[in-house]
């Protein structure tokens, strides 16, 4: 007895230097991304590289936070669109009827969402599996017809109109197509760095936990309940701030936005990356995004190139692309080992 | 824990393979020099449920685009088109307009895009002040709303308060010779469906007024099964039906009421009947159908609109749509407008656009015009007839009248706070 608990006494502490370490780590490697990130504007003039690294926070965050219920917590949502298109209606909504500063309007949605996840939440996330994905579902096509229906509100179909106006703040003017590029790298560094350290955290763990056994986890104490209502706000709050990002890049927000396909594009990008590492998805974005540019210049018939990329990693590498190259340099690094 | 993180090789693979993703996507910037041609950009729908409309829009702007190539280009500039599909996606839309414009460097944009999607591009018009010519959209506020303004964005589409307004006086006239007092309403249940069936009711009543609606069916967009809303409609036995359902759902609904005998129980009022994508896929089409005209051949009954479809015809075998002589329309404004402002550039082009008349096969009286306040065309051929089985299936069609319609148009802006 006392012999473990001098054992857990000595590995606690080294433990907690090793997160401590890494929690370093991470950030500085978060600030070295956005540090080249930030001064791509100046190598390059193409404004569709900054487009496409616009989108790819969008989705990026988007994806990431999915891969938080996903990868993480072993809870495959259908409905996860429904926080994108939400981001993105709050905060056009919140823009084009008040007039609020921008930053003012960033939170109000993000407490919006929070709101609105924590009564989906509520009721979802003591589902299982197959239930909890098709009630997921049920509410992302609740909203998406309140959205349609809500036409003096929304403007139905045809989506907000009229472009976000954006005043100017902190000298930052977000209709300036330089600064919206600075300013979506930093939400997505920033989003990314916080949903690493909530997966590094006890509480990541705790999730990984709930995910491999959830039972064993209620047994030793673990309110379970609350702990997957909890990721499942916070995934919505990253993936609120990514529709955000997209209404501020489309200047406008419509009903697509919230619609399953979204969500649908969201499990298949984190299909293409990988769900068992940090950066799967954002892997699957860039990729997933380069091939949806690339293929839809070239041909019409993107479904089919689509569908046979499916078809490849999901019969072919069996998984995402992250995992089969992490695999595939641990083998070969125990190889050479030997 | 089976899991094995082996977290710096993740990192490093994923800074190379952002690094291959940039690579990849600086290269097409290619320098954006003076060329002898000029491209033209256009974002459509080329694939899902109304691929086959974007398909013509695409038909004829490139049957156009021929002709004015041959005859020198714009200014003489050959014109390239680069056509791309945005799969309906108004996200995709916007990124496609902008990557064609920022990357490819087209200097006009044609957005044959539907509703939400015309809005996405022409934020991107307004953004990068790029000419931009909307050829489907017919959402009346994407030019009636000031709001919505910009010099650079015009439309050569119809616009739905004019449809409303020629087929409100069209089905009051016919409920007041024929005495049709109670009108039941068929319509899908989104914007557009909505919107339009509700301006129609306003101008039937206004010319009609002892007309009352005593049923309304609102099927969801797609649905594939009609028989509740025909069974409705039958029980509440009205005169007359109007229904703005169009393309696939307009010939399920036919084909599914056929088998009631609804047409010959009731006059029926389709305004989305006389198009040929409609006319013929329809199994049994029944015969006195009221519908506004889309595009068809016969109607303006001119030699110049003959020769135009059949040329259409002869080289896509299959017959135009409405909204191929929305594009076609764009690029004969664009031609002409090039031509007098003696310039490709898009700001001269847009001055010289503002209040063009040009001759054209699809105006009422053998021209169409820019209309300068709010840059939308005006005087194209509207009117409504009534349909027969076979071809040239709507053998008359009435005239609209331009006078009241501008009057009614004037009057339902003010309305709305537009003016």
């Amino acid at each position: 007895m006392t012999e473990l608990q001098a054992e857990q006494a000595a590995v606690v502490p080294r433990i907690e230097s090793q997160s401590q370490r890494s929690r370093y780590r991470d950030v500085l490697i978060a600030l070295a991304a956005f540090a080249v990130l930030a001064i791509l504007p100046m190598l390059t003039g193409s404004k569709a590289l900054l487009d496409f690294v616009i989108r790819c926070s969008a989705f990026g965050l988007f994806a990431t936070s999915l891969n938080l219920l996903v990868g993480f917590t072993g809870m495959v949502s259908f409905g996860h669109g429904m926080f994108f298109g939400l981001g993105a209606y709050g905060f056009g909504l919140i823009m084009q009827r008040s007039g609020l500063p921008v930053p003012v309007a960033f939170v109000a949605t993000l407490v919006i969402t929070t709101l609105i996840a924590a009564v989906i939440g509520a009721i979802c996330v003591r589902l299982k599996e197959i239930y909890f994905a098709f009630v997921t579902l049920a509410f992302q096509m609740l909203i998406h017809s309140t959205i349609l229906s809500w036409v003096s509100l929304t403007g139905g179909d045809q989506g907000l109109r009229g472009g976000i106006p954006r005043p100017a703040f902190f000298g930052v003017d977000l209709s300036n197509h330089v600064h919206l590029y600075i300013t979506s790298c930093a939400l997505l560094v920033i989003g990314l760095l916080l949903m690493r350290q909530i997966a590094q955290s006890p509480f990541g763990y705790t999730l990984r936990m709930i995910r491999d056994n959830a039972t064993r986890a209620s047994f030793i104490g673990i309110d379970v309940w609350r702990a997957k209502l909890t990721i499942f706000v916070l995934a919505a709050l990253f993936a609120s701030t990514g529709g955000i990002i997209m209404a501020l890049f489309v200047s406008g927000a419509y009903p697509e936005f919230a619609y399953w396909t979204i969500s649908g594009e969201g499990i298949f990008i984190n299909m293409l990356g990988g769900v068992t590492t940090f950066l799967g998805p954002m892997v699957g974005t860039v990729l997933l995004l380069i091939l949806n540019d690339t293929v839809t210049r070239l041909t019409e018939y993107y479904g089919i190139v689509l569908g046979i990329v499916i078809l490849f990693f999901a019969i072919g590498l069996r998984k995402g692309l992250m995992d089969f190259v992490v695999e595939w340099y641990a083998r070969r690094r125990d190889g050479s080992g030997e | 824990m089976t899991r094995t993180r082996k977290p710096g090789v993740s990192r490093r693979a994923t800074l190379a393979m952002m690094s291959a993703g940039a690579v990849t996507f600086a290269t097409p910037w290619v320098a954006r020099a003076q060329a002898k041609t000029i491209k033209i950009g256009m974002p459509t729908i080329l694939s899902g449920r109304v691929a086959q409309l974007g398909t013509s829009s695409r038909n004829a702007v490139m049957l156009e685009i021929e002709k004015v190539n041959a005859a020198g280009g714009l200014a003489g500039r050959q014109i390239e088109m680069v056509i791309r599909d945005s799969k309906g996606q108004p996200q995709e839309a916007a990124r496609v307009a902008r990557e064609l414009v920022n990357t490819d460097g087209c200097e006009i944009l044609i957005d044959a895009e539907a509703s939400s999607g015309a809005f996405a591009v022409h934020e991107v018009a307004r953004d990068l002040g790029v000419l931009c010519i909307h050829t489907n959209s017919e959402t009346s506020a994407l030019t009636a709303d000031p709001k919505q303004h910009i010099p650079n964005a015009f439309r050569t589409a119809r616009q739905g308060v004019h449809d409303s307004i020629v087929g409100g006086s069209y089905a009051a006239a016919i409920a007041k010779a024929k005495g049709l007092k109670k009108w039941a309403t068929c319509s899908p249940d989104y914007a557009y469906g909505r919107d339009t069936t509700g301006e129609y009711v306003t101008y039937l009543k206004r010319f009609a007024p002892d007309v009352e609606i005593i049923s309304e069916s609102w099927p969801k967009l797609f649905q594939p099964d009609y028989t509740e809303v025909v069974t409705k409609i039958l029980q509440a036995k009205p005169q007359a039906l109007y229904s703005c359902l169009w393309g696939g759902d307009l010939t399920s609904y036919i084909d599914q009421a056929n088998i009631y005998a609804l047409f010959s129980q009731m006059e029926v009022f389709a305004v989305n009947m006389a198009d040929y994508t409609a006319l013929t896929v329809v199994k049994n089409l029944p015969k006195g159908i009221h519908s506004g005209n889309r595009y068809i051949k016969t109607y303006p009954a001119t030699p110049e609109n003959a020769a135009w479809g059949d040329a259409y015809k002869a080289k896509y075998n299959e017959y135009p749509t409405n909204w191929s002589w929305e594009n076609a329309t764009a690029i004969m404004l664009l031609a002409e407008a090039s031509k007098k402002a003696n310039s490709a550039d898009g700001k001269k082009i847009a001055e010289a656009l503002r209040g063009l008349k040009i001759k054209s096969p699809f105006g009422a009286d053998g021209t169409v015009t820019m209309r300068a306040e709010d840059q939308t065309l005006v005087g194209y051929a509207i009117g409504w007839g009534t349909t027969i089985p076979q071809e040239p299936y709507v053998p008359q069609v009435q005239a609209g009248d331009w006078k009241t319609i501008f009057e009614l148009e004037a009057e339902w802006k003010k309305s709305k706070g537009y003016t």
